[in-house]
């Protein structure tokens, strides 16, 4: 019985070469960063290799189309709201609200997206600023997405979300690199960096990481120290206040 | 020179900061305003988050007010009496302030309304105040000064009962006015999310008709506890009073707040609220265009963390 069992598992695994999919291997240059008071933003590369599937002959400079996705977990509640004019003040008037937007978005592909696949495959992995899920509890009207392109457009004028197009380079017909460029606002927490390997507008392999983000030092002690003990945070803060005005009171008493 | 601040979550330049604290503190020593109305909006032009912006001010405010203050004491320039009644009031004025507020926030207006009530107050008060110290600055020059405080000394104001005497500001009248003026205050400073003063110092000249020189240090006194408590409120409820932001701001701040009542002390008192009059109605303009300007983008998007 248990020979039988092995001649079988041999067997199959004979057989695996010659089935064997292409392979992805994919890298970040740092998965820490740290943001301490000197921090004014952060470039990491994003590299990796994909091996195309044992016998296929690679066509053209690459095997794959690339693209990588970064994220944050950490999701937002965004109100977008509209001015209009009433009488003679403009007044927010209508609004709407995105339950759940991630903090941070980045995206960067070898081709531009369009030509990498079709737009419900880019949909369906939230390829592209456009496709940034935004939470349910909006229309389909023409002011919701009205509505929403705002949010977009805010969010990428803040360089929270970015597209960058053609942006991942490939070294050699395997070997595929990009930058990931941290803006000095991009807000602590985790980041997931997917990236997938595309051929003829279908996910052939993908790999996913997760980079982390943390305050050190002082910036994290005094964060942390605001949301654990807010009431003593705010009187330290007064103290440190009425302590500056009255050195500055005592300083200046003799020149007066 | 950048640094990054903890809770803004983004790097300012130091100097920029420092700078900025320095003048509203001038400002402050010199009117016996707190400043938040003008420092609250440059925080948010440079990109600081409302929320951090509106609660960092307030430690600025406390610490400028405290070196102020006590420049301004140590010349007799406090009327403790009169911040007492004013601060009875504003207590109570905070309390109806907070429900006020609530409800201006259900109705997603709370923007309008503070911007109408900034143009309103400071348009009506500094317009008042530029009408007035202007024609005092020319009496004063063309022939000998005539004594403002004979010419209305027998105003509405002193028929009232429950007369108090207030010695710092040479004053025998009714606490009723003081009390609802901090009342009125204690409203304003909840909804507006500002220290008060600039309405506080022309109400203290020309309603309860305050030397100019007491109303300064007086009013100062009272915008250090105003402060004190937007800080606490701020601190526990929103987390989102930024240290190091502070700390810079505090910096210049405390120490603009020492040029500033000196310089206030040479200026003489009807050019001073000249000053103040031009200070008021520019911002009163600037926030007036605000509301009828056509915006280039109507869309205003706001995003708060989900916990």
């Amino acid at each position: 019985m248990t020979c039988w069992f092995l001649a079988t598992l041999i067997a199959l695994l004979a057989l695996v070469p010659g089935a064997r999919s292409e392979e992805l291997a994919a890298g970040i240059s740092r998965d820490k960063i740290e943001i301490n008071s000197r921090f004014t933003g952060t470039q990491v590369a994003i590299f990796g290799s994909v091996e195309p599937a044992i016998g296929e002959v690679v066509q053209g400079d690459r095997s794959r189309d690339i693209v990588v996705v970064v994220r944050s977990d950490m999701l937002s509640r965004a109100v977008v709201r509209r001015k209009e004019p009433l009488g003679p003040v403009w007044v927010n008037r209508e609004m709407l609200a995105f339950e759940s937007v991630p903090e941070f978005y980045f995206v960067a592909s070898s081709r531009p997206l369009a030509e990498v696949a079709e737009p419900s495959v880019l949909q369906q992995f939230q390829l592209g600023v456009a496709q940034v899920d935004t939470g349910p509890g909006f229309g389909a009207g023409r002011k919701a997405v009205e509505f929403r392109e705002a949010f977009l457009a805010s969010r990428q004028a803040q360089q929270l979300y970015s597209q960058h197009e053609g942006a991942v380079t490939f070294l050699s017909p395997t070997l595929f690199r990009t930058t990931l460029a941290l803006p000095p606002n991009v807000p602590a927490g985790n980041l997931k960096v997917s990236v997938y390997a595309f051929k003829d507008g279908r996910i052939t392999s993908s790999s996913a990481m997760t980079l982390f983000i943390d305050k050190t030092g002082i910036e994290r002690a005094l964060s942390e120290f605001s949301v654990r003990e807010p009431l003593l945070y705010g009187l330290s803060a007064l103290l440190v206040a009425v302590a500056a005005g009255l050195v500055a009171a005592a300083v200046f008493r003799d020149r007066s | 020179m950048e640094i990054y601040l903890p809770i803004a979550e983004m790097p300012v330049n130091v100097l920029l900061i420092v700078g900025l604290g320095a003048a509203v503190g001038f400002l402050s020593g010199m009117f016996g305003v707190g400043g938040g109305f003008i420092l609250t909006p440059f925080l948010m032009f440079w990109g600081i988050p409302p929320a951090v912006a509106v609660a960092t001010q307030s430690p600025q405010i406390v610490a400028s007010s405290v070196s102020g203050v006590v420049t301004h004491w140590r010349k007799g320039n406090v009327d403790f009496k009169m911040a007492g009644v004013l601060l009875t009031g504003g207590l109570a004025g905070s309390v109806i302030g907070i429900h006020l507020f609530n409800a201006l926030r259900a109705a997603g207006q709370e923007d309008l309304f503070i911007s109408l009530a900034y143009v309103i107050f400071l348009g009506s008060v500094g317009g008042l105040m530029l009408w007035e110290s202007v024609h005092a600055v020319r009496q004063s020059a063309g022939s000998a000064p005539s004594s403002r405080r004979t010419a209305g000394a027998h105003h509405w104001v002193h028929g009232l009962p429950l007369k108090v005497r207030f010695h710092r500001s040479k004053l025998y009248i009714s606490a009723i006015p003081p009390l609802l003026l901090g009342l009125l205050i204690g409203v304003l400073s909840v909804v507006m999310g500002v220290g008060g003063g600039f309405i506080l110092v022309p109400a203290m000249i020309y309603l309860l008709r305050m030397p100019t020189s007491v109303v300064v240090g007086t009013s100062l006194f009272q915008v250090v506890f105003i402060g004190a408590f937007s800080t606490l409120l701020h601190a526990v409820t929103n987390q989102s009073v930024d240290a190091i932001l502070a700390g810079l701001l505090i910096a210049g701040g405390v120490v603009g707040a020492q040029f500033g009542v000196r310089f206030g002390e040479r200026l003489r008192s009807d050019w001073m609220r000249l000053c103040l009059a031009a200070l008021l109605l520019m911002i009163c303009v600037r926030l007036g265009i605000n509301l009828v300007w056509p915006p280039g983008n109507p869309f205003s998007v706001s995003v708060e963390a989900l916990l």
